[in-house]
C-alpha cells in the first residue's frame, strides 16, 4: 500500500520537474501531497584556518545549502557544510524570510549537525519531517531540492546498495545508501534530503555526476545522531579500536587454531587505550560473533534489513558509547567471550589527529622558525590529492602512526617552514623536519617545545631534528630582540597559540 | 658524488623532468628506426624535420630527401675548424634486451637504438654507457665504408654514462683518426657537436656555445652527480656518445638534455675531467666506479650556529649531518663535525673550495680520486681542531636507488609468490603507491634501513593458483621473518624456503596477518605453476651479467 502511494508521488514529481525544466512554465503546479515543505535554505559564511599561516584565517567562503526541518524546531544539515562557520542563516523557501541560526550539535565523523533558529517562531507552519529508518535496496527515494522560486525540485532515484563506506572524515566506516539518481545542479545543492513517503530517509553525502551515483548518510545514522543529541552530553559514535582481516584463507584459519570451516575475522592489530585492548582482545584472535550475531569469513553478518553487511555496522549505527557489546572469539582454537565497553575515540586521542575543525591550529614561532603539530588537517592543506602531494614523510608518519608511535599520548612536532629573518639566515630552505629535542629536552608536543626554549644552553636555543641537518641553533637574545620586527614584517598577530 | 647531499625533493624534481630525456635518447632512436620502417611501407607521412617520429629514416635515405621536406640551400663550409671528424666518428647500432622486472625469469624485451661514438687512442671507441647498456649485439659503421662491423664492449661506467667499445675486424681502425682531448672550454666559447641524430642518415654537425659549467644529475644511473657542461648546440636522440669539439679537440661527449616539452635547447655534455677519470680508472683493467664519502652535510651560514659550534667568523666549514655506516667515513666522521679543509683546500661555508682557480663543490676533490685513495680532512670537533684521513670506496647502499644495467633481476618464486628486492628499476616497473615501500626506498640510506634489511624483499606479484588464491592482499608487503627467523637478504629467503617444515609462516613488516603456506601443498603445485606460467627458473640469486645467464640456460 505504501509502496503504491509512493510510486504515484514519484510520477507526480517527475511531471513537475519536467515542467520546470522547460522554464517557460514559471508557475509550478502545486503538489497534491505537498503542504509547507519541510525544507529551509541554509546560507553559511565561514573561514578555514590557514595551516600554512597558522596565525590567520583564509578568505571567507560562502555556501548555500538546504536543511531538513525536524521536530523540536531543529534543522538537520551535514557537518561539512557548517564546519569553520562564522555565521549561519536560515531562509524560508517560499517567503525568503531569514533568521540567524545557532549550531546545536555537530558530529564531524558522522557528518551531521543540528541547527536551531534564533527566532523561535521561524519554523512555524512547517510540518517537520519524520524519519523512516527502513530503506532497503530496491527502494525509490526522492532527492528534494529547491528551485530559485522556492518550488520543489524532486528527482527520483533507486537505492542500489547499502554498505559501509568511508565518510569525509576518514576515521572509520559508516552505513551508507548508494542511490542511482540523475541529480540536477541547483545553487543550494549542498545538503540535499532524500525522502521516502514524505519521510526523511537520508542526507546527501557525495554525488558523482558522471556515474550519477549518490551516497547518502542513511536514516539509521541520523537516528543514532539525534538520540545522542537528545542526551545531555553528545558523545559521538563509538569505536572498538582493532583492525581485522578476512579468514577466507584456510591456511590462515588453521594457523589461528580454527580447524573447521567457521566464520570470523582475524585480529591484526589492537590499539592501546581502546575498548578492545581493555577487554583483552589480542592479535591473532578470531572474532566469530559480535552482539550475538555470527560473522562470516569476510566480516559480514546477516542484517534483517540489508542482508550481509560488515559487522562494524553493529558497532556504529547499532551501538552507543558506554554500551557493553559481547564478542565471541576463538583464541588458539578455544572459544571465549569478551565484553567490550564501547567508547568514542576523540580526534585528540590520536598522535596525528584526523581532523581539527572550528578550532584554531596550534603553532609556535621562534625567530622565523614555525613549529606545528602534525595532523591530517594540516596534510589536507595540500588539497584533494594530499596523500600524494603533501610531504611524503609526514604522510607516512600519519598513516602508520599507531605502528610508529605505539605509546600514543603525544604529538609529532614539526618545523614546518622558515620565514627568512636575521636569525634564520642559512636555514631558509628547511621545511617539514621532525623535532626530537630542544635544548636537550625531548619534545612530544608544542607545549614541551614552548617550555624547553625557555632554558637556552649558554644563550643558544638548540633544536635537534630527526632529518638532516639534525641540529639548528638560534641566539636566544637575538630571537627575542627580533620578535617584534618579525611580527610586523610578516603580519603575525601572535607568535604562538598553544591553547 | 652521490645525491643525498642534495635536497631530496629537488632531486626528484630533476629526475622527473630529466628522465624522459635520458630515456628519450634511446627510445626516440628506436622510434626512429621503427618509424622509418613504417615510412618505407606507407611513404605517406609528411616528415617535419624537427619531429622525431616522422623523420625520414634509413629507407628514405637511399633516395633523395622526401618531397615534403622544404629544400634548404646547403651552404658550403670552406673551413673545417675541427678537421675531418668523419674519420673519427662511428655510428653505433645496439640491439639490447631490457630486463623485465615483472617477469624476471624471461629474457626481457628486445630494443634497438642508434648512437654515436668516436675513436680514441689504442683502437678504442668512446661512447655513452646508455648507448651500449644491456646490449646483446653491437655494430658500428663508419663514413664511406659500406660495411657494418661487429663491436664489443670493453668497459662500461654506468655511474658517469661512459663506455669504451672496440672492433676486432683487423683493418677497421686503419684509416680512422683517433681524437685528442682538450680541457674545459671557456664560457661562451663556440663548440660543435657531431653525431647521427634524427633527421637524416649521415653525420650531422651542430654548433653552439658553452652555456654553463655545473654539477648535474647523470640520468643514466639517476643517482650520480658529476660535473657537466651545458651547451647551446642542438643535440637530439642519436647524438648520444658523439664528440663535442673545439679547436680540433674533444671537449665533451654529448649525453643528455631536456626533451622539448620541458625546456628548449638545453643540452649537456660530459666534460673531459670526467672522461679522463674514467680512462684512468680502467687503467688497472677494470672499472672501479666513483668513490663517495657517504656523508650528508649542510652549509654553515648561520652566525648563531657558527658561534654555538665555537667557530671563527671566517665563512669556513660545513656541518656533517649524517654519516652512512656502510661508507668510508663511518667511525671517522661524526654528525656535528665541521669539515674545515679537504686535502688542504679550505672549505667555504657554502661548501665550495678553490681548485685551480675555479670555485667548485668540495666533493669535486673526492670526484677526482679513485678507489683506495685517501682524502684528508681538517675538522672541528667539540671546539677542537683535528685531522682525519679517509680511505675511499663506493658505499653499496646507494646502489638500489639508481638504475642497474647489464644484470639480470634477482628474484625468488615460491608457490606462485614472486619475491624481489626493492630497487629503482623495480619501483619503475610496478609503480606502487604503497607508502611503506616508498619510504623504504627513499630512506634506505639516510635512515640506515639497509642494516636490518640489506635487501628489502617485496612480495611483488602472485601468479594465481589454487594454493595462493586468498593471498592477493599480501601483495606489496615487505618480508620481515619466516618461521620466526628474520630475513635480511634474498639468499636468506631462498634458504628459509628450502627448509622442510610443515608450514611457512611469513610475517610482513607492520600490522597485518601472517602469510601461511602449507609446504606440502606448495611442493605439489610448483611444477604446475612453472608450467602454467612458463617460468624457466624459480630463482635468480646472483646479480650476474645477463649474457652469462643465457649461456647457463643453454648449458642446462
Amino acid at each position: 500500500m505504501q509502496k503504491h502511494l509512493f510510486i504515484t508521488f514519484g510520477i507526480a514529481l517527475v511531471t513537475v520537474t519536467g515542467a520546470l525544466a522547460k522554464k517557460d512554465s514559471a508557475v509550478p503546479a502545486p503538489l497534491s501531497t505537498q503542504k509547507q515543505l519541510a525544507l529551509v535554505r541554509v546560507n553559511v559564511t565561514g573561514q578555514s584556518y590557514d595551516y600554512f599561516r597558522p596565525w590567520q584565517k583564509k578568505a571567507p567562503f560562502s555556501k548555500r545549502a538546504l536543511g531538513a526541518v525536524l521536530s523540536k524546531g531543529r534543522v538537520l544539515v551535514t557537518a561539512d557544510l557548517i564546519a569553520n562557520q562564522n555565521y549561519v542563516e536560515l531562509e524560508r523557501a517560499e517567503t525568503g524570510e531569514k533568521t540567524a541560526a545557532k549550531v546545536q550539535v555537530i558530529d564531524y565523523e558522522a557528518n551531521l549537525a543540528l541547527l536551531e533558529p534564533t527566532e523561535k517562531t521561524f519554523l512555524d507552519g512547517i510540518t517537520p519531517l519524520e524519519i523512516t529508518p527502513d530503506t532497503v535496496v530496491g527502494d525509490r527515494l526522492a532527492a528534494w531540492q529547491l528551485e530559485p522560486t522556492g518550488a520543489l525540485l524532486a528527482t527520483e532515484g533507486l537505492v542500489t546498495t547499502v554498505q559501509m563506506t568511508q565518510y569525509p572524515i576518514d576515521v572509520g566506516e559508516f552505513l551508507t545508501y548508494r542511490v542511482s539518481i540523475p541529480m540536477q545542479y541547483r545553487e543550494n545543492s549542498y545538503t540535499v534530503p532524500l525522502v521516502k513517503n514524505n519521510k526523511l530517509a537520508g542526507l546527501l553525502l557525495r554525488y558523482d555526476s558522471r556515474s550519477q551515483l549518490l551516497d547518502a548518510i542513511p536514516a539509521p545514522i541520523i537516528t543514532h545522531f539525534l538520540r545522542e543529541a537528545d542526551s545531555q552530553n553528545y558523545r559521538g559514535f563509538p569505536s572498538a579500536g582493532f583492525s581485522f582481516f578476512p579468514t577466507r584463507d584456510p591456511e590462515l584459519r588453521e594457523f589461528a587454531g580454527d580447524k573447521g570451516k567457521g566464520g570470523g575475522v582475524y585480529v591484526t592489530n589492537v590499539e592501546p587505550n581502546t575498548p578492545a585492548m581493555k577487554a583483552g582482545l589480542q592479535v591473532g584472535d578470531i572474532v566469530t560473533a559480535v552482539a550475538d550475531r555470527e560473522i562470516d569469513q569476510n566480516g559480514n553478518y546477516v542484517d534483517p534489513l540489508y542482508g550481509k553487511i560488515e559487522f562494524t555496522n553493529l558497532l556504529t549505527a547499532h551501538a552507543y558509547s558506554g554500551d557493553v557489546v559481547p564478542f565471541r572469539i576463538q583464541r588458539s582454537g578455544k572459544p571465549m567471550q569478551l565484553n567490550l565497553t564501547l567508547k568514542h575515540r576523540d580526534a585528540k586521542d590520536y598522535v596525528s589527529p584526523p581532523y581539527n575543525l572550528d578550532q584554531p591550529p596550534r603553532y609556535y614561532v621562534l625567530g622565523g622558525l614555525i613549529f606545528q603539530e602534525l595532523s591530517r588537517q594540516y596534510l589536507k592543506e595540500w588539497g584533494p590529492t594530499w596523500e600524494r602531494s603533501a610531504p611524503q614523510r609526514l604522510v607516512y608518519f600519519d598513516h602508520f602512526q599507531s605502528e610508529l608511535f605505539p605509546e600514543g599520548n603525544r604529538r609529532v612536532v614539526i618545523l614546518s617552514q622558515v620565514l627568512p629573518a636575521d636569525s634564520t639566515i642559512g636555514y631558509d630552505d628547511l621545511a617539514y623536519l621532525t623535532v626530537t629535542k630542544v635544548n636537550g629536552k625531548e619534545i612530544k608536543s608544542l607545549n614541551d617545545l614552548a617550555e624547553a626554549v625557555k632554558q637556552p644552553i649558554d644563550g643558544f636555543i638548540k633544536i635537534e631534528t630527526e632529518e638532516d641537518p639534525k641540529q639548528i641553533e638560534l641566539d636566544a637574545t637575538q630571537v627575542a630582540t627580533e620578535a617584534p620586527n618579525l611580527q610586523e614584517n610578516y603580519g603575525i598577530s601572535s607568535l604562538q597559540r598553544l591553547e | 658524488m652521490q645525491i643525498p647531499n642534495l635536497d631530496f625533493r629537488l632531486v626528484r624534481l630533476i629526475v622527473q623532468t630529466f628522465r624522459p630525456m635520458n630515456r628519450a635518447l634511446i627510445l626516440v632512436s628506436i622510434t626512429l628506426l621503427l618509424g622509418s620502417a613504417s615510412y618505407a611501407q606507407q611513404s605517406s607521412p609528411a616528415p617535419a624535420p624537427i619531429e622525431p617520429q616522422a623523420s625520414p629514416g634509413r629507407a628514405a635515405s637511399a633516395s633523395p630527401p622526401a618531397q615534403a621536406v622544404v629544400p634548404v640551400p646547403v651552404p658550403i663550409a670552406p673551413i673545417k675548424p675541427n678537421g675531418p671528424v668523419q674519420k673519427s666518428l662511428v655510428r653505433i647500432t645496439a640491439t639490447s634486451v631490457e630486463p623485465d622486472y615483472k617477469a624476471p625469469w624471461n629474457a626481457g624485451g628486445l630494443e634497438r637504438g642508434v648512437g654515436a661514438g668516436f675513436v680514441i687512442d689504442g683502437n678504442r671507441i668512446l661512447t655513452n654507457a646508455h648507448v651500449v647498456s644491456n646490449s646483446r649485439y653491437l655494430t658500428v659503421e663508419r663514413d664511406g665504408d659500406p660495411n657494418k662491423y661487429r663491436a664489443r664492449v670493453l668497459f662500461v661506467a654506468h655511474d658517469c654514462d661512459l663506455a669504451l667499445i672496440t672492433v676486432d675486424a683487423p683493418n677497421f681502425f686503419k684509416n680512422m683518426v683517433p681524437l685528442k682531448f682538450g680541457g674545459i672550454p671557456a664560457l661562451e666559447s663556440a663548440v660543435s657537436a657531431y653525431g647521427y641524430p634524427i633527421g637524416g642518415e649521415r653525420m650531422s654537425v651542430t654548433t653552439g656555445i658553452v652555456s654553463r659549467v655545473d654539477f648535474q644529475l647523470y640520468t643514466h644511473s639517476s643517482i650520480d652527480q658529476h660535473l657537466a657542461i651545458q651547451i647551446s648546440a642542438q643535440i637530439n636522440p642519436g647524438n648520444s656518445g658523439g664528440p663535442v669539439m673545439q679547436s680540433g679537440k674533444v671537449v665533451g661527449v654529448a649525453f643528455q638534455g631536456y626533451s622539448g616539452d620541458v625546456a628548449q635547447g638545453v643540452a649537456y655534455m660530459i666534460p673531459t675531467p670526467v672522461i679522463n677519470r674514467f680512462l684512468k680508472d680502467i687503467g688497472n683493467g677494470r672499472y672501479d666506479k666513483y668513490v663517495d664519502l657517504g656523508i650528508t652535510y649542510s652549509k654553515l651560514q648561520n652566525s648563531a650556529q657558527r658561534r654555538f659550534l665555537g667557530l671563527k667568523d671566517d665563512d669556513r666549514g660545513v656541518l656533517v649531518n649524517t654519516v652512512v655506516s656502510a661508507g668510508p667515513s663511518a667511525d671517522i666522521l661524526r654528525p656535528g663535525d665541521v669539515l674545515l679543509a679537504i686535502d688542504n683546500h679550505p672549505i667555504a661555508s657554502d661548501s665550495n673550495v678553490e681548485l685551480e682557480g675555479e670555485r667548485a663543490d668540495f666533493q669535486e676533490v673526492v670526484e677526482r680520486k679513485f678507489k683506495g685513495d685517501s682524502v684528508k680532512f681538517d675538522i672541528w670537533r667539540d671546539k677542537q681542531p683535528m685531522t682525519v684521513s679517509i680511505k675511499l670506496y663506493t658505499p653499496w647502499p646507494y646502489r638500489i636507488q639508481g638504475h642497474s644495467y647489464d644484470v639480470r633481476p634477482r628474484y625468488v618464486l615460491y608457490g606462485g609468490l614472486l619475491f624481489q628486492p626493492l630497487n629503482l628499476d623495480l619501483l619503475e616497473a610496478y609503480r606502487p603507491t604503497d607508502l611503506r615501500l616508498r619510504h623504504f626506498f627513499e630512506y634506505f640510506v639516510l635512515e640506515q634501513l639497509y642494516l636490518a634489511h640489506p635487501d628489502v624483499i617485496v612480495l611483488t606479484n602472485i601468479l594465481p593458483d589454487p594454493i595462493n588464491t586468498y593471498l592477493a592482499p599480501y601483495r606489496g608487503g615487505i618480508v620481515d621473518e619466516i618461521n620466526g627467523k628474520k630475513i635480511r637478504t634474498l639468499d636468506e629467503l631462498a634458504s628459509a624456503l628450502a627448509e622442510t617444515p610443515e608450514q611457512f609462516v611469513i610475517r610482513m613488516i607492520g600490522d597485518g596477518p601472517p602469510l601461511v603456506l602449507d609446504r606440502n601443498k606448495v611442493e605439489a603445485a610448483r611444477e604446475r605453476i612453472k608450467t602454467r606460467y612458463n617460468v624457466l627458473n624459480e630463482q635468480n640469486l646472483e646479480e650476474q651479467p645477463a649474457s652469462q645467464i643465457a649461456q647457463q640456460a643453454k648449458g642446462n
